[in-house]
């Protein structure tokens, strides 16, 4: 029993690898690697200049943490960015494009193990575009990050819980969008639908009514809270939640995620049979 | 050349006929398409409105003067025109490749210049009506006002602005047309870039002299700056009107030019290394 356990996990991670050596090839094989890694940076670099510049049009040019705030939310929204709307237009392209999803579903691993190798890639490219963006802004804009005081276990964990709750999204999302006749673009839409909710570039407190009181439960806006807490210890400026200590937002980050996944996990299930059973899988989206 | 040769023809319709029914045909799949199938209008209008809400918020969150709530309004409404022309110009003759249709205007009787006015002429209404749901929608919510006396002034750097923009657009579909699949991602990491560059949603005299100045290069730069300082006055600006519309006027036949100029040498060496028919990138 436990020899066939271990045989199903090599085979797992196996599947797991290939899918997301697929994800990469694809995403960056284009060019060569220097100038991959410009092109994945270019453009929260530029979200975050233009972030800049707004601040110091309004707050002038002394750099404060409420710099670093929507600093290091452009950063870290790109596992975001690349997991909900370079995912599902990569879901798109293989259905689409290469014609190729259906070939993926009859293959012996399992299409969820696919679609999270896939997505792996995307988010992979997008840790490497936040750190970079955030030591280039860091020194460029004096944001007052101390890679010697971060608190590392909660960043690390923090983000770890947040691709557990990106994944569960993107992955929903992205197989809901093939019963689109052009579901290009489409992660975009969603993506930035989390942008607004999630307190990456301003306080989730600035929103009104409804909307305010959605991004305040938002598992998003905890871990961007819980990303500025480990990245800027002891800077009040940054903070969303203030009263609440840092224990508290990880208990609710946690609680959120554990939502999402087990949610995720249902409506993942249900759209796959639904995709099977309306031959999405194999729809002609003529790219 | 192919134009003024069917001249030759007994009963042939003259070349400016020729561009002008060109020009309408290519249009015509995109004005069709429209109305066909309407989910665009989602993508199209609620795409660029959320991100318009979320700079405005940004202004909000750093307790700005109301004045820059119209500032973002009007950024946001003129990204359409940019998106489109990336999108729907640059990578146009890319996508025409790919799927066959680069070789059909070749052997056509048109010229690659009417085909390039009518995808420009096509993709107005996808970007007209995104910015205007941007501008209504966002002023409404956020009780944005303009001097309504400026609107026919605005409206023509508007259009000069556009003239420009869609002659630089012209021309990236020529030049895109060399990349293989790299030009999705070439056109995708330019952008983000531009709205910095283009002062969407910040005044673009905070780049500085230098970077404002390779700034202007972007018609829309001029324009939208123009158009703010005449429907927002009092909002930070610059350079006065006068000069940013001389810089248009100037801009509007050197873009044209280069775009007909780079058309015909792309024609060219397309013909030459059997590029009109490569697929897949």
């Amino acid at each position: 029993m436990s020899a066939r356990t271990a045989a199903a996990g090599v085979s797992w991670l196996r599947g797991l690898r290939a899918s997301a050596w697929l994800g990469w090839q694809v995403s960056s094989n284009w060019t060569r690697p220097l100038l991959f890694l410009i092109y994945v940076v270019l453009r929260p670099i530029s979200a975050a200049l233009i972030l800049a510049v707004m601040y110091r049009v309004i707050a002038g040019p002394k750099a404060a943490p409420y710099l670093a705030f929507l600093v290091s939310g452009t950063a870290f929204w790109a596992f975001v960015q690349n997991g909900m709307a370079g995912f599902a237009n990569a879901l798109s392209e293989d259905r689409g494009r290469y014609k190729m999803l259906k070939y993926v579903y009859i293959a012996p691993q399992r299409f969820g193990l696919y679609m999270l190798g896939r997505s792996l890639a995307e988010l992979g490219a997008a840790a490497l575009a936040a750190l970079i963006v955030l030591g280039l802004a860091t020194v460029a804009l004096h944001l007052p990050i101390d890679a010697r005081t971060v608190n590392y276990p909660l960043l690390l964990l923090a983000c770890a819980l947040a691709t557990f709750t990106v994944l569960s999204v993107s992955l929903v999302y992205s197989l809901l969008l093939l019963g689109t006749h052009d579901s290009y673009s489409y992660g975009e839409l969603g993506a930035q639908t989390l942008y607004i909710l999630s307190g990456a570039i301003f306080p989730v407190t600035v929103l009104p009514g409804a909307l305010g009181w959605i991004a305040l439960w938002s598992p998003f806006a905890s871990w961007l809270e819980l990303v500025r807490r480990a990245l800027m210890p002891g800077q009040r400026a940054v903070l969303m939640f203030p009263s609440v200590g840092t224990g508290g937002v990880l208990l609710r980050l946690c609680v959120e995620t554990a939502v999402v996944v087990v949610l995720g996990r249902v409506a993942f299930a249900r759209a796959e049979r639904r995709a099977r059973a309306r031959g999405y899988l194999d729809r002609d989206a003529n790219w | 050349m192919r134009a003024q040769n069917s001249r030759a023809v007994d009963g042939a319709p003259s070349a400016p006929a020729i561009f002008a029914r060109s020009a309408v045909a290519r249009s015509y799949p995109r004005w069709r398409a429209a109305v066909r199938d309407r989910s665009w209008v989602l993508l199209e209008t609620v795409l660029p409105l959320i991100g318009t809400i979320a700079m405005i918020y940004v202004y909000k969150g750093l307790h700005a003067p109301d004045r820059f709530l119209g500032f973002v309004v009007m950024g946001g409404a003129m990204l359409a025109y940019w998106s489109n022309v990336l999108w729907s110009m640059g990578t146009q003759l890319y996508w025409d490749r790919d799927k066959g249709n680069l070789e059909l205007y070749a052997i056509a009787p048109v010229s690659f210049v009417a085909v390039l006015c009518g995808m420009a002429l096509g993709g107005l209404i996808f970007s007209t009506v995104r910015a205007m749901c941007v501008v209504v929608i966002a002023s409404l919510l956020f009780d944005v006002h303009y001097v309504w006396s400026a609107v026919p002034a605005a409206f023509g750097v508007f259009l000069l602005a556009l003239l420009a923009l869609y002659g630089m657009g012209s021309l990236m579909g020529s030049l895109f047309l060399f990349y293989g699949r790299e030009v999705w991602h070439v056109a995708s990491a330019m952008q983000e870039p531009v709205y910095f560059l283009g002062g969407f949603y910040f005044p673009v005299h905070s780049l500085g002299a230098v970077l404002g100045g390779v700034a202007a290069l972007l018609p829309i730069t001029l324009g939208l700056d123009a158009m703010r300082q005449l429907l927002l006055p009092g909002t930070p600006s610059f350079i006065a009107v006068h000069w940013e519309v001389l810089a248009l006027v100037v801009q509007v036949p050197v873009y044209a030019a280069a775009a007909r100029a780079a058309l015909q040498q792309m024609e060219m060496r397309s013909r030459r290394e059997g590029r009109l028919i490569m697929r897949g990138g």
